[in-house]
This record gives C-alpha cells, structure tokens and sequence, in this order.
C-alpha cells in the first residue's frame, strides 16, 4: 500500500472543514498513525475480485403513482432563514 | 416490586389484563428519570407530556397494542416528531424532525410510549458516548464507567431503570457493546430486517437500528415489532418477519456453536477470557457440540471498517451545510458559509472521520484503500459463509474488556479496538446478540456475543434464551433477574 503522508490542507479543503490551531496541532500525527493501521489491510491475501454489496435480494421499483409527500410548508420549518416559499442563502458570487 | 422493575414482557402483560394503568407506568418512569438522569445523563430530550397524553387515550383503549404502556427510550439520531433529534450534535442542536422513523411509528402503533430521546456520541462515532457534543453519560452500574457507545444513552436508561427498553443503532457495534457494558441483551439485526427510514445515516452499508433490553424476551417482542418490509426504504428485505418472541421458548434441534481461541489475542483482558472460558465449559456441559474455528480475515475487519464506515460518512455528512436545516453560521457568502457552519458545528472525533474518509476516497488513494476494503470485505463475508456451513452459531466476548473509565481513552486507535469483537458483523451484513454473561472482578457485567446466519434472528433467540436460563444471571444492579422477576438477593 502507499506510504505517503496525508496532505490535510487539500482533504480539508476537499471536506469543507477548516482546521483550529490546536487540530492543526494533533490531528496529523493522529491521521498519520491511522492511516498507518488501516494500511495493514494489503497484508491480507485477498483473492476476491468482486467488492461486496450489502443487499443480497432484487431491488424493487416504486409504482408510479402520486402521492402525499411532506408539505412545502413543513419541508420549509426548519429552514435557517426563508423569503417567501423560498430557502434563502448568502449570495453565490463573491462581489468585489 | 415497583413497577419500573417490571420487564417489558410482564409490563404489557399488567397493563393489557388491566391491572395497571399505562400512565402509572409513565408516571413512575417520570419519576424516576427525575431523581437519577441528574448524574446519569442517560436522556438529551425529555418527551414527558407526549407521554402522559399518550398513557391517557391507551387506557381509554378496549383493544390495546401488543406494546401497550411500554415505556421506551429512542437515541437521538432516529427522527421523532415532534421531538427535537440531534445526534448529538451542535449541528442539530434546535432540529426538530417533520416526520417520524418507521421503526417510531410502529412501535407506537403497537401503543409503545417514548419517554424521551438518549445520549450518544455524535453522529454515532465513538464507543463510550463521551464525543456527545453536549455531555458524557455514566454507567449505572459504576458512575466513575462509561456505558459504552455510541448507544450509550439507550443502555445507561435501561439499566438504570429508566425505560424498560430502547432503540439503537449498530454500526459497528453501537448497540452490542453498550449492552454488554451495561448488563442488557442488545441486537443488531441482520441488514435489512429493520427499515433505516428516519435514522440519520452515517454508513448506509452498514447501519441496523436494534432494540435493549433487560432480557431475551423482552429483545425478542421489540424486535418483532420493528422488523419488516418499508417501501420507504430500498434495502429493506420482503421476507416475512416470524413471531420471534412465541418462538424463543421452541428449543432448537440439533445444532453447532463455532468458538475463538481468544487466549492468544492482544488487548483482551483476562478476565474476559475466563469469563469465556467459563460460558464455554457451561454449553458444553449442556451437551451442545463445539467446534474451534479459525477465521483469519477477522483480524482485518477492523481497520477495513475503519475504511469503510469513514468513507461513507463523509459522503453522508456533506448534506449537513447550513442550508435547508440545523445550523447556520453567519457569512456573507456562500461557500465560506458552507465551511464555518460545518467546521463550528462537528466535534473532533466527527471531523477525524470526515477527513479521513475523504481522504480515502481521494484521487490517487481510491484503489488503494477504499476498493481494497471493500475487498477485504467480500473475503470476510465469505469466510463467514464457509464456517457458517461447519457451524449454526460463532461465539465470541461481546467487547476486549468491560466498561472503562471516563477520560481513560484518549488515543482514538485505543477506542476503535473496542470494537474489535463487534465490526465484523456489521461489514458482513450478519445478525449479532449480546447477552449478559457474567461479571468482571470489580463486578462490572460482561458480555457473550452470539453471531448467526442472516435473518436467523429466530435462531438466535432461541440460542440467547437457552443461555440466559443457564447463566442464571441478575442482569441488572437493581436485582432484577432475566425474565423480570426480582430474585433473592444473596
């Protein structure tokens, strides 16, 4: 397996996590020791070309058919801010 | 005996025959709640006026549901309406869910009462619910203990007598583990059997939602509740759910029991193996035949979930930006607004497994780690096959050692090994059963992991049953022995 150090800046960036000062701190020496562990994995024989799948029986499909589904309004209840029947965000587009 | 000692059997029993109403039952939960949750903190959200309104119309009922005057506990990252769910998490903090999780709907439908929504280490990630990003639960059993994790909360209510049973989730072990801390039957069902519609994913691949309880019995009736086909979720199975409590007293024909040589394994305490050491020599006193099994994938099923559940997580938690629910942190422009939401509102242990799992799903990493471990996984799988045609059930200790110290973990490496008993289950798709087995030294339970064949769960039971009579076990500190019936104290 590859031994190569975990670039943190570019998976956090990756994440959309930035990282306080103290996590600047511990977490590489912690991921490092992790990502050590778990390369333990290439050791094991494995003959298997296939990957697994967790469910062993046909997946079904819905009818189509109209249904109820959760109301505008209670899909909108928990909405940090709102304008109207509208989610509102922060502008897209950084003005200069 | 005071009613909270009743066990779920028994208490449907009183209330549907008459002889107890459902709102003392709550009432004297409520009761108790108020006089131990303050150093317990088995609880993040009371539910105590739903409850006694709902207590009100069972009793008004002619015909009342199978789980009548139930008094359970739900851990908070399976929705409840109407109650806040969060996870944990400051993400969620003020979330409060629009629609209920199957598994909610049913057991109510059956005229169950939730009392309250229980602790857990955030989005589930940890063993001893001490990542909670509110407060850390204690062990009833010893207060100095945590009780395991991440279902922690669910466990710490039941044993404490604070509900008579609850849900959990099991993703790696979340809900055997705290069982075994705690002295509780807990099961992870095999994946499928119980719809995930409303618990809050963290690894879809692996996730099962599971009941605790105080006894055999008492898992069986939830989970016959629980179990079964919800259009709302695609991977759950169209298989008929059998009647697993009538048939946990039906002995079991013939059968193997697969065993460890768990002598030689590091980091399992001494005691864990004598206890199972112990068990052994009792079921072979029974007559039951044994055989030892060698299953060497086992030992990578740990670090291969440790690839596995982090990858899917940090896919699962990327819904969680601050727009359409949960927190919001204040920016004046979108995407620094997605960062500080996220960064402000996930703990350590959450942000450890984002990252990583970012990181093995990152260009140039993929293959090397992601794909090997779903490879891994389909060699554990088929080991599980092959020695399931040897053998009807593998045995194992529940967790390396009983229930630690607050504080006492501080390497996360440390913490994943509890689950070194656990994972394999989870990445396989197979059912597992923790019973209460004994205790340690400083009489601190222990528990016996029973692993079976998917959708064996009937099998299973019945198993767990014959064990627990033999066992013979006061599974709670309160006296109370397995089949709900106080015993002598000696």
């Amino acid at each position: 397996m590859l031994n190569m150090t975990i670039d943190l800046d570019h998976v956090s960036r990756l994440a959309n996590l930035e990282l306080t000062e103290e996590e600047r701190k511990i977490l590489p020496e912690q991921m490092e020791k992790i990502i050590d562990w778990v390369g333990q994995l290439s050791r094991l024989q494995v003959t298997e070309e296939e990957k697994y799948t967790p469910v062993n029986f046909s997946l079904r499909l819905e009818e189509d058919e109209v249904r109820e589904s959760l109301p505008q309004e209670e899909a909108l209840a928990m909405a940090p801010e709102k304008s109207g029947d509208y989610i509102k965000v922060p502008r897209v587009l950084q003005g200069k | 005996m005071k009613l909270i000692e009743l066990g779920l059997v028994e208490m449907v029993r009183v209330v549907k025959e008459g002889e107890v109403r459902a709102t003392e039952i709550v009432e004297d939960y409520i009761a108790r709640i108020e006089k131990e949750d303050k150093e317990i903190r088995a609880y993040l959200t009371y539910s105590f006026d739903r409850a006694l309104r709902r207590a009100r119309e069972i009793d008004l009922k002619k015909d009342k549901g199978k789980l009548a005057g139930a008094v359970i506990a739900i851990k908070d990252n399976i929705v409840t309406r109407g109650i806040r769910t969060t996870c944990a998490s400051r993400i969620l903090e003020n979330f409060n869910p629009p629609y209920n999780a199957t598994v909610v709907d049913r057991l109510e439908a059956e005229d169950a009462v939730i009392i309250g929504k229980t602790n857990l280490d955030e989005f589930a990630m940890g063993s001893s619910t001490e990542n909670s990003g509110f407060f850390p639960t204690r062990n009833p059993w010893d207060k100095g203990r945590v009780p395991g994790g991440s279902s922690g909360g669910s466990a710490a209510a039941v044993a404490g007598l604070e509900a008579v049973a609850a849900l959990g989730s099991d993703t790696g072990g979340s809900v055997r583990q705290p069982a075994a801390f705690c002295g509780l039957v807990g099961l992870k069902p095999t994946y499928g059997l119980v719809s995930r519609y409303g618990l809050v994913a963290f690894a879809s691949s692996l996730d099962q939602i599971g009941p605790l309880a105080r006894s055999v019995e008492d898992c069986a009736l939830i989970t016959s509740i629980i179990a079964g086909f919800d259009p709302r979720d695609s991977t759950s199975s169209p298989l008929p759910v059998p009647d697993y409590l009538a048939e946990s007293g039906i002995p079991l024909p013939n059968f193997r029991v697969g065993v460890l040589d768990v002598s030689s394994l590091t980091g399992v305490k001494e005691e864990v193996v004598r206890n199972y050491q112990d068990v052994l020599r009792m079921i072979a006193g029974l007559g039951i035949e044994m055989q030892k099994l060698d299953l060497p994938s086992w030992e990578y099923a740990l670090p291969c979930y440790y690839v596995i559940a982090p990858s899917e997580a940090s896919s699962n938690l990327a819904r969680y930006d601050g727009v359409r629910y949960g927190f919001r942190a204040e920016s004046s422009e979108l995407s620094d607004m997605y960062l500080r939401t996220r960064t402000r509102g996930f703990g350590r242990e959450v942000k450890r497994r984002i990252l990583l799992g970012t990181f093995a799903l990152s260009s140039g990493y993929y293959e090397a780690y992601y794909a090997r471990a779903a490879k891994v996984r389909q060699a554990i799988l088929r080991e599980f096959v092959e020695a399931f045609k040897k053998v009807d059930f593998i045995l194992t200790p529940t967790t390396p050692e009983p229930a630690f110290r607050l504080g006492e973990k501080q390497d996360p490496i440390s913490m994943y090994l509890q689950d070194y008993f656990t994972v394999a289950a989870n990445l396989a798709g197979i059912p597992g059963l923790s019973v209460p087995s004994g205790f340690s030294t400083d009489h601190l339970p222990l528990g016996l992991q029973v692993l079976g064949r998917s959708f064996a769960e009937s099998e299973l039971f019945k198993f767990a049953f014959l064990l627990e009579k033999n066992l013979n076990l006061k599974n709670n500190r309160y006296g109370i022995n397995t089949r709900g019936r106080r015993k002598n104290e000696n």
